[in-house]
């Protein structure tokens, strides 16, 4: 899993099958995708990731293996929210990933959390839906607050995914528009492709993941 | 108006875009116009001065996007946030950038895709659709009888299920 779309929603939350999602995964580039409540499988290719979301009273590793839902792997997401919810959420957490960071009010993840989620392998993503699909101000916040993250990123280096949160294949976007549009929050291109191999690194923590592209 | 010697013009990049779903055909001047706006809301008016983006040619399923030499990754990013084309839900996935179009044209015969429009209705969801099926596995379901359509995007395997 070198590149990975770390949330995608397919039919019938979105208007697009989990199959061909995979297929324009991997007319894309993408090796794999994370769905929220999916059987993990593998078609055409492209793995796709089933993801939980995350509560306080499910403490535990981000990695679930899932035997009964079929030969997957399953990656704990948790949505973000006010400081102190993030913070719990940080405590209970291992190698999961904080999801929708750009809808929370102004000073909810700061260096105290950053270095938690550092300590702890917690990834943080970057959701590019509201950069691909708003305009006007709720992007310019979305912006704001990812480029925030960003610093805080480089400063204490905590994992970074990236997702498009598309609910279509119209929204779904390659690796290198994903570049494209880490441009705008200050990504660089190499710090792109890492993030789209976070969800490997995560799920494999013990095997070393080679950054291709 | 003696046209300007080639040393004194500005250098250019052409992005080849494959444009989907590529039926129906979207005319240039509605892509330039999506793709103007995405780049306007993007990075300003200034931004558009820079870039200058230009729509050169088009036909089913793909366009040739031109823009000034070094400014491709701001057009990149821009084409990445076009998620309307016309008032239809479309994506504009930038496939190839070169400083000449007839490098472009080359890779054209992979990208012209020609979906078959009509057959039978298919029932999905406990809905009619009218499908449009791609070479490949790609179904693109259309629901009858509504005046704005919101497509599904399925397989020819998942229409046997």
């Amino acid at each position: 899993m070198h590149c990975t779309d770390a949330c995608v929603y397919p039919y019938p939350d979105g208007d697009s099958t989990i199959r061909r999602i995979a297929l324009t995964a991997r007319e894309l580039g993408l090796d794999s995708v994370v769905v929220p409540g999916a059987v993990p499988q593998s078609f055409r290719g492209v793995e796709i990731v089933g993801a939980v979301f995350y509560r306080k009273s499910h403490p535990g590793s981000g990695r679930v293996p899932n035997g009964t839902q079929g030969a997957g792997w399953v990656l704990a997401l948790a949505q973000a929210g006010e400081y102190a919810a993030n913070r719990a959420l940080l405590r209970s957490g291992n190698g999961m990933v904080l999801r929708g960071l750009h809808a929370t009010p102004k000073n909810s993840f700061d260096h105290i959390l950053s270095r938690i989620a550092a300590e702890k392998g917690i990834a943080v993503d970057i959701d590019f839906s509201p950069v691909i699909k708003e305009r006007g101000s709720p992007r310019q916040r979305a912006l704001q607050k990812y480029a925030d993250v960003i610093r805080l990123h480089r400063k204490f280096d905590f994992p970074l995914t990236v997702s498009t949160g598309a609910r279509s294949v119209l929204e779904m976007r390659s690796p290198r528009e994903m570049a494209a549009l880490g441009r705008l929050i200050g990504l660089e291109r190499q710090e792109t492709q890492e993030a789209l191999a976070t969800v490997g690194r995560l799920l494999f923590p013990g095997k070393a993941v080679e950054v291709v592209g | 108006m003696k046209p300007r010697p080639p040393t004194l013009r500005e250098n250019r990049r052409y992005v080849l875009v494959r444009v989907e779903p590529p039926w129906p055909v979207a005319e240039n001047r509605v892509i330039y116009s999506a793709v103007a706006e995405a780049v306007t809301s993007l990075f300003g008016d200034a931004g558009v001065a820079r870039v200058q983006p230009a729509v050169i040619a088009g036909g089913p399923g793909w366009a040739i996007v031109r823009c000034i030499r070094s400014t491709e990754e701001d057009l990149l990013a821009a084409l990445a946030t076009v998620t309307c084309v016309d008032s239809q839900r479309r994506a504009l996935r930038p496939l190839r950038t070169s400083g000449t179009v007839q490098a472009l044209r080359r890779l054209l015969c992979a990208v012209e895709t020609t979906p078959v429009t009509g057959g039978e209705e298919v029932i999905y969801g406990g809905r009619t659709f009218s499908p449009v099926r791609y070479p490949g596995e790609k179904v693109d379901l259309f629901e009858k009888g509504f005046k704005s359509q919101e497509p599904l995007f399925l397989t020819a395997e998942d229409l046997e299920e």
